[in-house]
């Protein structure tokens, strides 16, 4: 304590000796001008709290030690920086966007139909386009299998399976990242992975079609059977393509990369 | 020379002591006011170490590890979807928030609704009505087809891998509220499509086992299309969904500007 604190308590002298309890002369801290470093932090603690500033020292322990083995060049950034260069670069590119937005606004206006009526269902139902899939998905009917078990009754209403296919596709698509793990990015890299891709893209495009298909001049059969093969042989193609073109690929990669780094 | 101590807090004195420009001082005395005040200066250092927390230290990218720059700039335009998307929401609050004035969702009406009155008040008696409204459906739906082409982007470079698998996750909810945000738009003029696309939404809802009556409830507002479930799709499209997706798109957008953009290797 400095001397100014205690001119306030006349008894400050009787106070110090002994720690009293009854709130008269509260312990006043003295305030620290180092701010405490994460060790002290941690050893003020215990439990939970204790083990996050041991984690926090470990994890700055780590960035340090691979800052001071990496050979890497000094960068301020991670990838490509999102500021400035990407968000100018997007910047001559998005004004272009608007422009066309202006310009598809003003050249194909919306058309509104005729009013609500609820005792007239019109020949065509449709969603917006985008839900097409969502919409073709709930027709696959077809593929809700009839099980010996309960006397080849279903074991749920189609319109059930074609929401539940809906789940499952959505359910995939979130957990790729946690199915095709490792650092290779490009499609050639992982024909694989790329196949599945354009099978899916391809399976988006049919499903749409069929979802219309009272108005595709087809027969509803041969649109089903074609909606389930075209990504199939789509996948089949994009993957006998990458496979070939892989080896001269990775070799090109490697020549150059090896030119960078001649192994010692 | 006075015997006085020197305050080395007086501020006022050691701006005019110093040789200033009248906008450097006229700076330097607003800061120094405000500081007195707001203490700013804890505001600035917190956001100076923040600032430098962000940029960390990071390897090399691959474009500049394999000398990538000459094969990758035709792939630009494919990395601007992302803002692209951001940008057509943009266009399409502003314009609805515009449409919004005008538009009133009740189911009143002998022959047509008052929605759908107030729609046709819009498109042909109201100034800029028809174009407000054109580009309001325009941007809307460029917004769905960009952030379509934007995740086919992400998934064919890989950019969802290690450490990008969370922001991958969010992407997913994001794209399924905007289909949620474009269905629940697509009710609101309450013309023909528009109920009848709500009806197999309702049926949808309906035919999903435990849940499903509960959301058909909550959502439509009951099992069959009425007043309530105009009102509800109205609040959902103008109220519920601008907070839920304005923040989810602003934490989707920190994370890659704090993870950097993915370059394909």
């Amino acid at each position: 304590m400095t001397e100014d604190t205690d001119t306030d308590r006349p008894e400050g002298d009787a106070d110090r000796s002994e720690a009293r309890a009854d709130g008269a002369g509260t312990a006043i801290v003295p305030p620290d001008d180092e701010t405490p470093t994460w060790r002290e932090r941690k050893e003020r603690k215990t439990g939970l709290a204790r083990l996050t500033y041991e984690y926090f020292e470990r994890a700055r322990r780590e960035d340090q030690d691979l800052r001071q083995e990496s050979t890497y060049v000094e960068r301020d950034v991670l990838g490509f920086p999102a500021w400035p260069h990407e968000t100018i670069r997007n910047l001559a590119i998005t004004s272009f966007f608007v422009g066309m937005i202006l310009f598809l606004a003003a050249a194909l206006p919306p058309h509104i139909g005729p009013p609500a009526n609820p005792n007239s269902t019109p020949p065509v139902i449709l969603p917006d386009w985008y839900l097409y899939w969502s919409f073709g998905l709930l027709k696959l009917g077809p593929f809700n299998p009839e099980l010996a078990i309960l006397g080849g009754e279903k074991l749920m209403a189609d319109r059930t399976f074609g929401v539940l296919a809906n789940v499952v596709i959505v359910g995939f698509i979130a957990i790729v990242p946690f199915l095709n793990k490792g650092s290779a990015r490009r499609p050639v890299e992982q024909p694989f992975w790329a196949a599945v891709g354009v099978f899916g893209v391809t399976y988006a495009f049919t499903i749409s079609v069929y979802s219309v298909k009272n108005l595709m001049p087809m027969d509803p059969h041969l649109l089903f059977d074609l909606t389930h093969l075209l990504p199939f042989v789509a996948g089949t193609i994009t993957y006998a393509l990458l496979r070939t073109m892989r080896e001269g690929y990775m070799y090109d990669l490697n020549r150059r990369y090896y030119r960078l780094r001649p192994p010692k | 020379m006075s015997l006085e101590r020197k305050d080395d807090h007086d501020h006022g004195a050691w701006i005019e002591e110093k040789d200033l420009t009248p906008i450097e001082s006229i700076y330097l005395t607003t800061l120094v006011w405000l500081d007195e005040r707001l203490r700013i200066v804890d505001y600035l250092e917190i956001l100076e170490t923040l600032y430098y927390r962000v940029n960390m230290q990071m390897p090399r990218s691959h474009t500049e590890q394999y000398d990538l720059d000459n094969k990758f700039w035709y792939w630009y335009p494919l990395y601007s979807l992302g803002s692209f998307s951001t940008l057509a929401y943009i266009v399409a609050a502003v314009s609805g928030a515009l449409l919004g004035f005008y538009y009133a969702p009740a189911t009143a009406g002998e022959e047509a609704t008052v929605a759908y009155r107030q729609i046709e008040f819009i498109m042909l008696d109201l100034n800029f009505g028809f174009m407000l409204r054109s580009l309001h459906r325009w941007s809307a739906q460029v917004m769905v087809a960009a952030v379509f082409l934007h995740m086919l982007r992400v998934y064919f470079t890989g950019a969802y891998k290690e450490p990008r698998e969370l922001n991958w996750l969010i992407g997913i909810v994001l794209i399924s509220l905007t289909l949620l945000f474009g269905y629940s738009g697509y009710l609101l003029p309450w013309d023909q499509l528009a109920f009848w696309a709500g009806q197999i939404g309702v049926q949808m809802a309906l035919s999903v086992p435990v849940v499903g009556e509960w959301v058909a409830q909550l959502l439509w507002g009951g099992f069959s299309l009425g007043p309530a479930t105009l009102q509800r799709m109205y609040i959902v499209h103008v109220f519920l969904l601008p907070f839920v997706v304005t923040t989810l798109i602003a934490v989707h957008i920190g994370i890659v500007w704090i993870q950097g953009i993915a370059e394909p290797h």
